[in-house]
Parts: structure tokens; sequence; C-alpha cells
């Protein structure tokens, strides 16, 4: 189970509304390489993980990505708030505005709403762990595209965080897939 | 940057590198220097937030001030911008 704390895990503090960032950045919220895609992803494989490390590593980098995911709606949220419905019309982000308003829905930049499709889960840790790590890099690339189109400091300072987490997390599962890879070849599982 | 916006900032760093201490034990769990400054960060973040909820109310729902009033539902939540 999990229990909340009232803070979101790096400052975010967003003063110039952007409606068109909000929606760029809105795919690493419901897009394909998106915080809620890695989060499920990770919670769902640790149920098959056959080591103590794998276990605690899925366990806890999916949930540190539900604070990631809690970040983005953040930023998506700040950039978004109090618009008129005009500026969003001249700035082109209205379909979306006339499907959700400037609520948070779990959709990439397009719209395209968020779909499990993204990710995968099989009963083959080395088989996850191969998917975790290319996601990280996805997700990494992601951030760099965002990191390029954005201009405020505000919101660049914590797309720069999450950038960094990802590598992290690459560095985690890397030793994971290891620490797998050596006990099963122990194990003489093959 | 006001009083309570500094104080939450200094526990929200020193929970991040709690956090990241934990990820790292998790796959090097006989690391002792990282299990020693895990314990140091432990103690500070742990201060700063009886400090904080003791001047500012609860950062989680588990901090029962001494009131007649739930505090938990008191703004802002952390997607809030404080200006607003």
């Amino acid at each position: 189970m999990w229990l909340y704390d009232k803070k979101t895990q790096y400052p975010i503090k967003i003063t110039k509304p952007d409606p068109r960032m909000a929606i760029a950045i809105l795919t690493q919220y419901g897009g394909p390489n998106g915080e809620l895609a890695a989060s499920l992803r990770y919670l769902s494989q640790r149920f098959s993980m056959p080591t103590k490390e794998a276990k605690a590593t899925l366990n806890d980098i999916g949930t540190e990505e539900l604070a990631h995911l809690e970040m983005i709606g953040t930023m998506v949220h700040q950039l978004m708030d109090k618009v008129p419905p005009k500026e969003l019309e001249r700035l082109h982000v209205d379909t979306n505005f006339v499907i959700h308003g400037r609520a948070v829905y779990p959709s990439d930049s397009n719209g395209v709403p968020f779909t499990a499709a993204y990710i995968e889960s099989m009963e083959d840790p080395i088989a996850n762990l191969n998917e975790d790590l290319a996601a990280e890099q996805k997700a990494r690339a992601t951030y760099e595209y965002l990191l390029s189109i954005a201009d405020d400091p505000d919101v660049k300072d914590p797309l720069r965080f999450l950038r960094e987490r990802e590598v992290v997390h690459y560095q985690r599962f890397g030793e994971t897939l290891r620490i797998v890879q050596e006990t099963m070849n122990s194990k003489k599982y093959f | 940057m006001d009083e309570q916006t500094t104080l939450l900032e200094q526990i929200m760093a020193y929970d991040f590198a709690l956090y990241d201490l934990q990820l790292f034990l998790n796959t090097h769990p006989s690391d002792t220097n990282a299990l020693r400054d895990y314990k140091m960060a432990l103690e500070q973040s742990e201060n700063l937030r009886r400090q904080y909820q003791n001047r500012y109310g609860p950062l989680t729902a588990r901090y029962l001030p001494n009131t007649t009033c739930w505090q938990w539902i008191n703004d802002p939540w952390p997607w809030n911008n404080k200006e607003v």
C-alpha cells in the first residue's frame, strides 16, 4: 500500500502560463513513454521478479514514477490554469480544450488516450528488465525533446530533474538485470 | 522565498536524497557508506518534518495536531501554485 506525502518530489512553481508547452508535456502524463506507463509497467512486473533485489527495485522505481506522474500533472495544470478559451484557440490547443476543458487527462500530446498496450508484463524477468532499460532510454529521449523546445527556466528545471532520474533508473535496472542473470545461472535455470 | 517554503524544500531535498539512496541500496545492500548516509539523512528529514508539521500543519494524514478541526484538507495541495 501507499501513504501520501503532501509535497511533490521536486519543487514546481510555474508562474507563466504556456498552453502549448502544457500539451507537449502532457505526453509524459499519458503517452507511450510517459510516467503512468512506466509506473504500471514496473508495479505489474514486480509480482514475477525472482530475487529480493529485483522485487525491491521494481517496487520502488514503480513508486517513484507515481511521484513523477504527479510532477507532470502539476506542470500541465499550472501551464494551463486560467488561460482564457480564446487564447487557447489562438495557440491552437482549442481541440484539447473542447474535450477536457483545462483538466489533466491521461493522453499523449495528440490526444490519443492512455492504453495499457504501451506496456508489457511477462513471467520472464530477463524480458521484463530489458523492456525496462529501453523504457528509461525512451523517456530520457522524450525529456530531451521537451527540453529542446522549452524556454522558461521554471519549466526546464523540473524537466532536467526528471531526465536525470531516467538515467539513474537505467543504471539501477542494469544492476538488477546482472543480479537476476547471475542468480539464474547459478541455479542452472536453462 | 517564505519560511514555510524554505523549510518544505529542505525536507524535499533530504527526502529525495533518501529515495535515491534507497534505490542504490536495493542493488548494493552491503554498502556501509550508503547505509551511513541513509541514516544521517533520515535523522535530518525526521527532525525538519517535525518542525514543519508543528508550525504549518500535516504533511501526512498520520500527523494529528492538537486541534478540534481536521487540518489535512487545508490548502495548499502540491499542485496548487502558492500565489494563486
